[in-house]
């Protein structure tokens, strides 16, 4: 699948952050070269080289913009790191079109031995901008957890969260029954995250019968909607920590703490979550 | 020594300082081959050779401040977990290329004023540089993208307060 090329399933590794390496390194070159052409005009053939390397800095950049898109559209909508991320991209694609300008002012004057003032100040402010798009770049991954062990998934991940209320659930004395029709259709290895009155969690469906546990990990508290499956465990892609999706016990570390697990049951022919009311879910 | 240490892992900055500074040299001695091949075939002239030769020191400078922060971050990271072995394999991978571009600079630092035309041992060394360059930098990838390497390392608090909104069991802290 195209998609799962994009990501970097194949390599196991993300496309994307591989290949801004090259349009970060080139944009940066072809500012500094330009500075050298400033203190020591002598030298020649500075500013072909400078419009060398922002060329390939461009053609580089439009590369790396194709699995950005694809790994921006695969974030969840409701993740808190999907505003960083189209911020990223936005600021991405206007540093693109600063540079194309650049180029395009530049490249009449390849024969001069300084640089002038206008693409020199296009550079400083495309250098400007690039810094932060490539920080925000960098804390999607870092702080976000964004593409972090995402190849080991085989199936989708959810793409929005749904929300349920226990208040019309039917009542079982101390239990409510919350119906989740979208369980219904989940296929094997499929995840949905689901929040009922703030209670986030993960439904899966394994070996043809579904489960339900805490959508965060104990560790670092990753997206366990996101996991991996592995007979009845599931694994955080961020760490690895691994638990039995059936009695939330630890199975791996470095997680030490079990997940809270969730009973699911069929009645009136509809799926669904079988909770204990909210004071009583914190034991 | 601990403002030292934190100043390396790049706290100050809320985002780890090695992956960073690892985009220089990563971009730098790729692009050089490429600018290498480029003279080769007549493209650019004196201006690539020169060019080629600014990217290989530019790369080498920051390759420079990028092993310390590299090897801070590797010493925080458990002798017995499996990214521990990949980041000694990625360190020294990373310091033979270092030289292999260093030795690279030194073959062209007398021609690369005058010559149109990057000679074969130099074009030679770029691009054994670079293949390996290539593995070495997979090598960290993986670090981050398989083993979560500074992953949440510093935003744990507020994944922790998300989980804790969400009814999630958690360790005490």
């Amino acid at each position: 699948m195209l998609k799962d090329l994009l990501e970097g399933k194949p390599l196991r590794h993300p496309i994307h952050p591989m290949l801004v390496h090259f349009p970060i390194g080139l944009f940066l070159l072809s500012f500094l070269v330009d500075l050298a052409s400033l203190a020591c005009p002598d030298a020649p053939n500075l500013l072909r080289g400078s419009f060398y390397a922002m060329l390939l800095g461009i053609t580089t950049a439009l590369v790396a913009a194709m699995p950005g898109f694809v790994d921006y559209s695969d974030i969840r909508r409701d993740h808190p790191g999907k505003v960083t991320a189209a911020r990223h991209m936005i600021l991405n694609l206007v540093v693109v079109t600063i540079y194309g300008i650049n180029l395009w002012v530049r490249s009449s004057t390849l024969s001069d031995p300084k640089i002038s003032l206008l693409p020199l100040l296009l550079s400083i402010i495309g250098i400007g901008l690039l810094s932060v798009s490539g920080y925000l770049g960098g804390r999607l991954v870092y702080d976000e957890g964004i593409a972090v062990g995402r190849h080991k998934r085989r199936t989708p991940t959810p793409q929005d969260t749904l929300h349920f209320s226990i208040e019309h659930a039917a009542r079982d004395g101390e239990a409510a029954f919350v119906p989740v029709p979208e369980a219904e259709h989940l296929r094997n290895g499929e995840t949905l995250r689901i929040e009922i009155d703030k209670e986030v969690m993960t439904i899966a469906r394994i070996d043809n019968q579904l489960y339900a546990f805490q959508e965060f990990c104990t560790h670092r508290f990753g997206p366990l909607s996101e996991g991996s499956f592995h007979g009845f465990n599931v694994q955080c892609p961020w760490h690895n920590s691994c638990f039995d999706i059936r009695t939330g016990k630890v199975t791996k570390g470095p997680a030490k703490v079990d997940l809270k697990t969730f009973k699911i049951e069929i009645r009136d022919r509809k799926v669904g979550v079988l909770l204990r009311k909210a004071h009583d879910q914190k034991t | 020594m601990k403002w030292l240490l934190d100043l390396l892992k790049g706290k100050w900055l809320g985002h780890p300082l090695h992956p960073i500074l690892a985009h220089v040299p990563m971009a730098m001695w790729p692009a050089a081959l490429i600018f290498d091949l480029l003279s080769q075939w007549q493209i650019g002239g004196n201006a690539i050779v020169r060019l080629s030769f600014y990217a290989i020191v530019f790369g080498l400078a920051t390759a420079v401040l990028a092993a310390p922060t590299g090897l801070v971050d590797w010493s925080g990271i458990k002798k017995e977990k499996p990214a521990w072995k990949i980041g000694l394999y990625h360190m020294a991978l990373n310091l033979f290329v270092t030289l292999l571009f260093a030795v690279n600079l030194g073959l062209r630092w007398q021609t690369f004023r005058e010559a149109s035309e990057v000679d074969r041992v130099p074009l030679l060394l770029s691009a054994v540089g670079t293949l390996i360059l290539i593995g070495s930098a997979y090598l960290g990838g993986r670090m981050v993208y398989e083993y979560g390497i500074s992953v949440a390392r510093m935003s744990k608090k507020k994944w922790r307060k998300l989980a804790e909104a969400g009814g999630a069991n958690l360790p005490s802290e």
